[in-house]
């Protein structure tokens, strides 16, 4: 599966990188929401893990632009994010149903196994 | 000099807050690169479980400080403790076996939901028992149990963390807040640190309307919060 990470600190990108390399993913690592669309224009990815937390373009603003485009509007979207999902509790049925969030997985409180195995039910869901 | 509203605010809760969620970044770093590393080097499962552990409590401490400043964010709902004690279970499993700690989970009885903010409920006693796992292998016993549980008291149902430790006293928690910021190890009977974790649960408990209690169940000595029936929903 093709992923594409949007995760803005290096060595977390990288540890991230690797993990879903191990697990047989394609992986592209990039840092912002604007190289994010940048990178999916290139190749449309199978799988979007996604940081809220950006700089300039948060990762919601990243979430409007990658949907308006017809291609992305059905490429699942995993939030792996700092921000709580408790912080998003009243905004919970947009993220799901109109920005098409598969998964919403806390970062401190996620190990890589979780991480992995919320791909593999993506991997596993189809289009 | 100026007037001490000019001055930097050093100890401020917002400071100790961004530094606490500074610090969760090298915290995750570290736990994620250990856990990929594990495969290879099991003995990576130490660093893993322990910078899970600091991770959790810089969270929670940061989840009290949240709760505390905006109150508005404690909307309580239904919850199950016997979920809340399993979860709690769950997240401590790695901490306790590296501290040769058995964590048991006694849920057995039916006392319907209980009315509480269920993320703060679970970062207080996830933080208990993080804190009461390290202490009691320091404290020098044989038996190393700590047991999550629930019981119905005259006050309400009451979710706890209980060992076969008669140092789990009322006097211990008393004079350890009474200490809490002046001694570098303010509950000497029960931890060999600063007990970080159980004033952080404390913490919580309090900006949630709540109280850390010492308490008995089944012979065994425990800390816990009483917790009201929530009368929202009525299971049959």
């Amino acid at each position: 599966m093709h992923v594409l990470l949007v995760e803005p600190d290096r060595i977390l990108a990288d540890t991230y990188r690797q993990a879903l390399q191990v697990a047989n993913h394609a992986v592209t690592v990039v840092p912002t929401a604007q190289s994010a669309i940048s990178a999916a224009d290139k190749a449309t990815p199978e799988l979007v893990i996604l940081e809220l937390q950006l700089v300039e373009h948060s990762g919601i603003e990243f979430l409007y632009e990658f949907r308006s485009y017809p291609d992305w509007q059905t490429v699942p979207v995993i939030i792996h994010s700092q921000v709580p999902p408790g912080e998003f509790k009243d905004s919970q049925q947009i993220l799901r149903d109109q920005l098409g969030v598969t998964d919403y997985l806390y970062k401190p409180h996620t190990s890589l196994r979780q991480l992995l195995r919320s791909v593999d039910q993506q991997a596993a869901t189809p289009a | 000099m100026g007037s001490d509203d000019q001055l930097p605010p050093i100890l401020s809760e917002e400071l100790l807050l961004s530094v606490a969620e500074e610090l969760k970044l090298p915290l995750l770093q570290i736990a994620r690169e250990a856990e990929r590393g594990e495969a290879v080097h099991p003995a990576l499962r130490t660093i893993r479980a322990t910078a899970d552990s600091a991770l959790r409590l810089l969270d929670s401490y940061a989840l009290g400080v949240r709760l505390a400043l905006e109150p508005a964010e404690l909307a309580a709902e239904s919850i199950s403790v016997s979920s809340v004690l399993y979860d709690t279970g769950q997240q401590l499993d790695a901490l306790a076996k590296q501290y040769g700690v058995t964590l048991e989970l006694n849920v057995a009885g039916r006392f319907g939901p209980v009315l509480a903010h269920r993320q703060g409920l679970q970062a207080a006693l996830v933080s208990l028992g993080a804190a009461l796992v390290e202490a009691l292998p320091a404290q020098g016993g044989e038996q190393l149990t700590l047991q999550l549980a629930t019981h119905r008291s005259r006050y309400g149902i009451v979710a706890g963390l209980y060992a076969d430790n008669r140092l789990l006293s009322a006097e211990a928690l008393r004079h350890g807040r009474e200490l809490q910021r002046r001694s570098r190890q303010p509950l000497l009977n029960l931890s060999h640190t600063s007990g970080a974790g159980i004033f952080v649960a404390d913490t919580l408990l309090t900006a949630m309307r709540l109280r850390l209690h010492t308490s008995r169940h089944h012979g065994r000595y425990g800390l816990g919060t009483v917790l009201q029936s929530s009368q929202q929903i009525q299971l049959v």
